[in-house]
């Protein structure tokens, strides 16, 4: 019976396949051309490149704004993961070229601010403001979280100014380490190996 | 690391495509190629609409084919909406020409076959093809069509039926 009824099934599916076989190469390469094409289109482009640093390997990332991502003191993988997984990610050196030489030149003490275009747009509105007013923070000063707050007009919301800060993907650039707790500690730090790496920039730029 | 979307299209373009080609491009029809490029891009623009959405655990292709067998459930049923008001006119036609058919060359017969499967119910011939063409176990044929693998199992062995006994018929 039941060779019977496998004998009946390869007689049709030897048919069938015979019958609906497989796809031309032309067509099949004409359209994965034409879905690469529609993607390469559609999804954000991401470029990204790394330089070591005195707080270990550094990553930075642009997009068509300016400067979206940077971290440090992490493994690339852990990097890369941050982003949308539909984006298009691509190694290009050449694209941060100007980020690093800015990076470089503030590790070696010859730069305390930067000029470049920055990109946050992905944040909300309160903590794209706490960190427009992190970045008015002069190299070698210190902020409180309360200070942070009260520039903003909204002096009880020192927590939600940690939370934002924590949220900073363009450390360093965006100085979120020059805000400290009122206490006289460091308070947190989100970037590389967290408070060592705050403690390591604000005596680099002469605050500590 | 989650799958990225060009991972995506990259591992599995050719499949979908394939899938795609089977179930639709193959019923003779002049634009039937660009039919089948036009709905993978389809199915990659959808896809790409609801990536972020998805666990980074599920199924990446078994949610791709179902995104697939959607969109050609969609297309399916307007060619049949199509061949239905075609279907009065060329009906006496057609009866003629089979019967004045003496033997069947190895090319009618897969013109044949491939007419049976055009005949099949949607969900049939979906089942039949990712099971054998596809090469898609029950769990997942089970996951892409929402059914369970009994259901799945029971569309196979209704398609295999009556594709054999039609050419059974004919031999």
């Amino acid at each position: 019976m039941t060779t019977q009824k496998s004998k009946n099934e390869v007689f049709v599916v030897k048919h069938l396949r015979s019958a609906l076989g497989s796809p031309m190469e032309t067509a099949l390469s004409r359209s994965r051309e034409r879905v690469n094409k529609w993607f390469a289109e559609e999804a954000p482009l991401i470029q990204w490149g790394e330089m070591s640093s005195p707080l270990g390997p550094l990553f930075a990332a642009v997009n068509e704004r300016g400067l979206c991502a940077l971290d440090f003191g992490r493994q690339e993988s852990e990097f890369l993961q941050r982003f949308d997984n539909r984006t298009r990610l691509e190694k290009d050196p050449k694209a941060v070229q100007r980020v690093l030489v800015q990076l470089r030149e503030y590790f070696a003490g010859d730069r305390s601010s930067f000029n470049l275009p920055v990109d946050i747009s992905q944040l909300t509105p309160f903590q794209r403001s706490v960190l427009e007013v992190a970045c008015r923070i002069a190299p070698g000063q210190v902020w409180t979280y309360h200070r942070v707050a009260e520039e903003l007009g909204r002096p009880r919301s020192s927590r939600p100014v940690g939370g934002a800060l924590a949220r900073n993907p363009i450390p360093i650039v965006i100085p979120c380490h020059r805000v400290v707790a009122s206490d006289g500690s460091l308070g947190g730090y989100s970037g590389g190996s967290g408070l060592k790496a705050k403690r390591w920039l604000l005596r680099l730029e002469g605050a500590l | 690391m989650a799958l990225r979307f060009e991972e995506l299209i990259e591992r599995h373009h050719d499949e979908i495509f394939a899938y795609l080609w089977r179930l639709l491009g193959n019923d003779g029809r002049r634009d039937a190629a660009t039919d089948v490029e036009d709905l993978t891009q389809d199915v990659f623009l959808r896809a790409f609409d609801s990536f972020v959405g998805l666990r980074p655990n599920s199924n990446h292709r078994a949610w791709l084919y179902k995104i697939a067998t959607h969109c050609a459930y969609t297309q399916l049923r307007r060619i049949k909406h199509r061949r239905d008001k075609l279907s009065s006119l060329k009906h006496s036609t057609a009866e003629l020409e089979t019967a004045s058919e003496i033997s069947i060359s190895r090319k009618d017969m897969e013109q044949r076959v491939r007419a049976l499967v055009n005949e099949l119910p949607a969900k049939q011939k979906a089942c039949v093809t990712l099971r054998y063409l596809q090469d898609l176990d029950y769990p997942e044929i089970a996951q892409i069509l929402s059914c369970s693998q009994e259901s799945a199992r029971a569309n196979v062995y209704q398609a295999i039926r009556h594709l054999r006994l039609a050419l059974e018929g004919e031999r």
